[in-house]
């Protein structure tokens, strides 16, 4: 009787297993094994025909004087920290927007999310035929007709001073319609006698934004956070596309970690190097998500 | 009971798995070539007895818009009825694809490519220091193979003493010209003999910088090479120098020209990705420099009606430093090597031999393109093509003095090709000066080359 009940368990876990094999084989062999393998190829000089050699760290080493990786490292820095609360701040205030009975919403939430949609490849080259860095350009003739100095205009992302910019300012673009989503999902999600309760109150506006809006989406913020900021340290499409030009060649204002990696590993085949970056990558967004999850206690606790 | 059982199998699948892992990442790591070539050879032992027909596969790229892959195959398939040729496209050349793609395929030792064709000398500079490439040196021997018939480009290919490619094509930068433009500017055409001032100033007299009316005098591509390598034909220095002044003068012709509307702008051009061949098909550009590769892509897309423009376009030489013959130019480099852990090396040979010898280069010949053996019949066969332009001074043209390697062997090629590219692309939009971006040149080539 005993053995009966267990054994159905038993039934009951392998099943249950066997649903989750098929995704997990594929995760041991795509993901898993490929990470634990760049661990210990981070400690190795490899150019994957040769024997392995282990260097211990003076791939580590290498780093700190590659003028390259100290300036992929800044600029995915600089990136990931202009392209987080901007995004957020645009997101949210679009949800909002969005979140009232105004004409036209379902066609305004359309075109918000359409970027998110669109193939990257394809809006970036139409990104980079309005941000012609010509005067002629479509973005360079308004600012020009808004009485911008012809000989300043900005050349965006074939200028090293803007490519930043452009860099950020289409990301922005690009998912905010993505996270406007997910605010909105979070706005509603909001009771509605709780800005019944404040306008007996007399609450006004900024006051209802400031003391239900904000503290009721926090969790959906931290959410948002987290996701924006591991995608913004493992950017690479985004610039390659905008600032690579036709050979893909980034400079050091535009060059991010992974696209470091990628010239690194499959363009000089120092495979031991370009895992040794991929390992430092790994450790800032490790970091970074921790030090979120910490943040995220005092979130759900407040 | 069954508990345990279904763990221990959960445990097994999974060490299985990852044993067949490890073994994975252990042959493609320290993979001997050996062990792989002695059971290849087991395999094709069988499939000769069975078929008596070898077949070699041969890694090639864009073979839609290649046109002498399937002639060559095809004739040497009827001189040599025991051997087949599979054709295998690895991706275009136009990007990176095919060369990344090779590499992944011929790393480790699980590769069943016999041929690999070498786009250019980087990459065959750096599938050799990978040790995928077989030394020719041992064939050429046996057979006497004479490789006076390259005129040196042989030595300058060799890497510690060994030969791993043979050249089967070798195009050379020439000037490209656009008669009617200088008919209307009543500029007089560019000559077979021009020194770099005389270019500079005939690009400056043809040129129309009237805003929405331009004639561009003449037009640079995007690349470093279009800058930096015609410095290094004087015969004096090289790109593996280490000090770069000698760019100077070409960088400050280029930037002011560039400054002046003469040229496009730089940086217009790298977003808009916009082809050079496209540049001067608009028919407002009255001459550039590019490689002999171009001429049958005009002549194609003359003949399909894309390019419309320029139904006149002529050919002249490189122009030249002074004190120096004119012919001399930038050379580039497309071979054919065997895959190291190929099982059927005799057989490939036979089609080396075949594909950059007098035979194969008359075949390629016959498609438009240049091949590295270069005889009169070659010259001849290529300028009575249909396109191709019928003035005396165009097929005069053809006729190269020395040659120079765009990008000469270095185990640095890469490192110094990143920091070149770099500081161009600095200089070029504007972010540099001149002399900065040559001073960040001399300091960080020198830095890899200590």
């Amino acid at each position: 009787m005993k053995n009966k009940a267990l054994s159905k368990r038993m039934r009951n876990n392998l099943l249950s297993y066997s649903f989750i094999l098929p995704n997990f084989l594929g995760f041991l062999i795509f993901t898993l094994g490929p990470i634990l393998f760049a661990f210990i190829l981070a400690f190795m000089e490899w150019d994957g025909n040769h024997a392995m050699k282990f260097v211990g760290f003076e791939n580590f080493i290498a780093l700190v004087s590659n003028q390259r990786f100290l300036a992929a490292l800044r600029n995915t820095v600089v990136y990931s920290l202009a392209t987080v609360p901007c995004t957020l701040v645009v997101a949210l205030g679009l949800a909002i927007l969005l979140n009232q009975n105004i004409r036209g919403r379902a066609f305004f939430r359309t075109v918000s999310f359409f970027p998110y949609v669109a193939s990257l490849v394809a809006v970036a080259a139409v990104w980079n035929m309005l941000f012609s860095p010509s005067k002629s350009g479509p973005v360079n003739m308004i600012l020009y007709s808004l009485g911008w100095e012809a000989k300043s205009l900005p050349a965006w992302a074939a200028s090293r001073d803007w490519v930043m910019f452009t860099l950020v300012l289409f990301s922005v673009w690009k998912n905010m319609g993505y996270y406007m989503v997910i605010y909105l999902a979070g706005l509603q999600g909001i009771n509605s006698e709780l800005y019944e309760a404040a306008s007996l109150d007399g609450a006004g506006r900024m006051q209802k934004f400031r003391y239900i809006t904000w503290p009721q989406l926090k969790p959906t913020t931290f959410f948002v956070t987290v996701i924006l900021t591991i995608n913004c340290f493992k950017v690479f499409d985004v610039v390659y596309m905008l600032a690579g030009g036709s050979n893909g060649i980034l400079n050091t204002s535009a060059i991010v970690l992974v696209s470091h990696i990628y010239e690194e590993s499959f363009g000089k085949w120092r495979l031991g190097y370009g895992s040794a970056v991929a390992m430092v990558l790994f450790l800032i967004v490790l970091v970074v998500t921790l030090i979120q999850f910490k943040g995220e206690k005092n979130y759900a606790n407040s | 009971m069954k508990k345990r059982l279904g763990s221990v199998m959960l445990a097994c699948s999974l060490a299985a798995v990852t044993m067949a892992g490890c073994s994975g990442s252990n042959s493609s790591g320290g993979g001997t070539t050996s062990a792989p070539t002695a059971a290849d050879a087991g395999a094709t032992t069988d499939a000769t007895a069975a078929g008596d027909v070898k077949t070699l596969k041969w890694a090639i790229w864009d073979i839609n818009s290649v046109f002498y892959y399937q002639p060559l195959v095809d004739e040497f398939e009827r001189r040599n009825p025991d051997i087949k040729i599979e054709m295998v496209d690895l991706g275009s050349a136009g990007t990176s694809d095919y060369v990344t793609n090779l590499a992944i395929e011929l790393s480790g030792g699980g590769t069943d490519f016999d041929l690999a064709t070498m786009q250019s000398v980087p990459q065959y500079t750096t599938l050799v220091s990978k040790g995928v490439l077989a030394k020719l040196d041992d064939f050429v021997a046996r057979d006497s193979w004479e490789l006076a018939q390259y005129s040196g480009l042989t030595e300058q290919l060799t890497i510690d003493g060994a030969l791993y490619e043979l050249p089967f094509r070798s195009d050379f930068w020439m000037l490209y010209y656009n008669p009617d433009v200088f008919e209307k500017q009543g500029v007089a055409m560019p000559t077979n003999d021009m020194t770099w001032a005389e270019y500079d100033l005939l690009a400056r007299e043809v040129a129309d910088p009237t805003p929405g009316n331009e004639i561009y005098g003449t037009h640079y591509h995007t690349w470093r090479s279009c800058v930096q390598c015609p410095a290094t034909l004087d015969g004096q220095h090289t790109v593996l120098d280490g000090n770069y002044d000698f760019y100077q003068p070409f960088y400050d012709m280029v930037v002011s020209q560039m400054e002046d509307g003469i040229s496009r702008n730089y940086a217009e051009l790298k977003t808009s990705s916009l082809h050079h061949s496209d540049a001067f098909a608009q028919g407002n550009t009255a001459m550039y420099y590019m490689g002999s590769w171009q001429i049958q892509g005009f002549i194609n897309k003359i003949k399909t009606g894309e390019y419309t423009e320029i139904p006149n376009w002529r050919l002249a030489k490189l122009p030249h430093a002074p004190g120096v013959a004119a012919g001399d130019t930038i050379g580039t480099v497309t071979g054919i090597s065997i895959v190291e852990n190929s099982s059927k090396k005799d057989e490939a040979w036979e089609f080396v031999k075949f594909m950059a010898g007098p035979e194969g280069a008359g075949i390629i010949a016959g498609t438009g393109s240049f091949p590295a053996v270069m005889t009169d019949e070659v010259i001849a066969e290529i300028a009575s093509m249909d396109g191709f332009p019928q003035d005396a001074q165009s097929k005069e043209a053809m006729k190269k003095g020395k040659l120079y390697l765009e990008m000469p062997i270095s185990p640095y090629t890469t490192d110094i090709e990143t920091i070149l590219n770099e500081q161009h692309d600095a200089i070029m939009t504007g972010a540099e000066t001149v002399e900065s971006g040559i001073k960040a040149m001399n300091e960080q080539v020198s830095a890899i080359l200590e």
